[in-house]
């Protein structure tokens, strides 16, 4: 109610970007962390020399962290 | 009626008069070169070179008027004195040697010299002061702005700070920010406005320039998010909320996500002013790749985009200044998300 009273004079656009916010970053979170699992693992392997174990490792690592954050958060953001 | 046909008449040919004089110039350049096969590399060379960043100055003169080699002026030379050396001999003794690079710095060169854009920096930043004190320039004895310039800006002004600033960032937080807000949405404008002139570039279809103006909005919005958030909730916003021992994957990721948003913001800006640019460039390039005729079709129509242009150099300083603010808004809404997550465990 409070919250309602306190964003009177923002705009339609900046109200809806901050009710979103939170589901943006979530899905950032997925997308990130598959990125992040990959690239990480690929430039890992060039400076040790492990090529393809670190890539494939790291890649199953950050999807499925990606995943876990991403549907741990939605459903943080569902029960509110 | 007859007035403003006049007036109509003497504006486009103005505007045709700068068109020419940006085309003249190629004329003399690609004149060169024509009669050999591969012209269409030369006209886009030509054309990269001229939207590009440069170590000099040249003043491109009308070609049937003016048929030596365009004046110009060196910067490599003319600042030669901002090139510093820390250690005794590290800077080639070549004036025109490529030292704008790390290697050069570490080695204790360090290269301060303006290139053609960073001095349309200067001359936007000066002509935004010069316009600034005329235009606010407030009589005590009369406190309502009168005249053409003061009422623009009063206009502009009023614009960002209700329309932008209060509307995007919040009542208690937003008058903070007007200050940089008006800042960039004046400094970007100018810059886009200047490069239409003649003999003038843009500074912002240039990715260095835009990167920073889009960094001086990253650290705004780190700023308002430490500041609604404190310092132990921003890290904790950047952990992700999973725990511990993932976070060696996640915080590289929200790390990461930090800087997705001034990414757009840096090649949104770049990207628009360049492309208008290259445009017009090669609908002029036009008569020198296929036909001399075709300037009856390609000149009316580069004044079109020139008109076009106008609008976007508003346009993007407008969207540019709206996105600082809503995303400045996003860190200043952190701190609610703050308090609703402990609330909510």
């Amino acid at each position: 109610m409070s919250e309602k009273r306190e964003g009177e004079e923002l705009s339609e656009a900046a109200r809806l970007m901050r009710a979103a916010s939170p589901y943006i970053s979530a899905v950032w979170k997925m997308v990130g962390g598959a990125a992040v699992g990959v690239l990480g693992g690929y430039f890992l392997d060039n400076w040790l020399g492990t090529t393809p174990w670190l890539l494939v490792a790291l890649s199953v690592v950050g999807i499925s962290v990606g995943f876990y954050a991403f549907i741990r958060e939605m459903s943080r953001l569902g029960k509110r | 009626m007859r007035e403003s046909v006049r007036r109509l008449a003497l504006a486009l040919a103005l505007f045709s008069g700068a068109a020419w004089a940006s085309g003249a110039g190629s004329q003399h350049e690609v004149a060169e070169h024509t009669g050999h096969a591969g012209s269409e590399d030369n006209v886009a060379e030509y054309i990269f070179h001229h939207v590009g960043d440069d170590t000099a100055y040249e003043f491109e003169l009308p070609g049937p008027l003016y048929t030596g080699h365009n004046p110009r002026l060196d910067l490599a030379v003319a600042f030669s004195f901002l090139r510093l050396e820390t250690k005794p001999g590290a800077c080639p003794s070549d004036l025109h040697a490529d030292t704008h690079s790390f290697t050069a710095l570490f080695q204790g060169c360090v290269d301060l010299r303006p290139t053609k854009h960073v001095l349309m920096m200067w001359f936007a930043g000066a002509l935004l002061i010069l316009a600034m004190l005329f235009g606010s320039h407030r009589n005590k004895a009369q406190l309502v702005p009168r005249g053409m310039i003061a009422n623009l800006f009063e206009l502009l002004v009023l614009f960002v700070r209700d329309e932008l600033a209060i509307k995007n960032i919040g009542k208690e937080e937003g008058p903070r920010y007007v200050p940089y807000l008006l800042t960039a949405f004046f400094f970007i404008l100018f810059m886009n406005v200047l490069g239409l002139f003649p003999w003038m570039a843009t500074a912002t279809g240039n990715l260095a320039v835009t990167a920073g103006l889009a960094f001086c909005t990253f650290v705004l919005t780190q700023v308002a998010s430490i500041r609604a958030a404190g310092l132990l909730g921003y890290f904790k916003h950047l952990t992700g909320g999973v725990q511990v021992w993932l976070w060696p994957i996640m915080i590289p990721v929200e790390v990461l996500g930090l800087f997705t948003k001034p990414f757009a913001l840096t090649v949104r800006l770049f990207a628009n002013m360049l492309a208008g640019h290259i445009v017009i460039f090669f609908l002029l390039g036009l008569i020198f790749l296929l036909h001399p005729g075709m300037a009856a079709f390609s000149v009316p129509l580069a004044i079109g985009i020139y008109f076009l242009e106008l609008f976007v150099a508003l346009v993007q300083a407008y969207i540019f200044t709206m996105l600082s603010a809503l995303f400045i808004g996003m860190g200043v809404a952190m701190g609610h998300h703050g308090e609703a997550h402990a609330a909510g465990h």
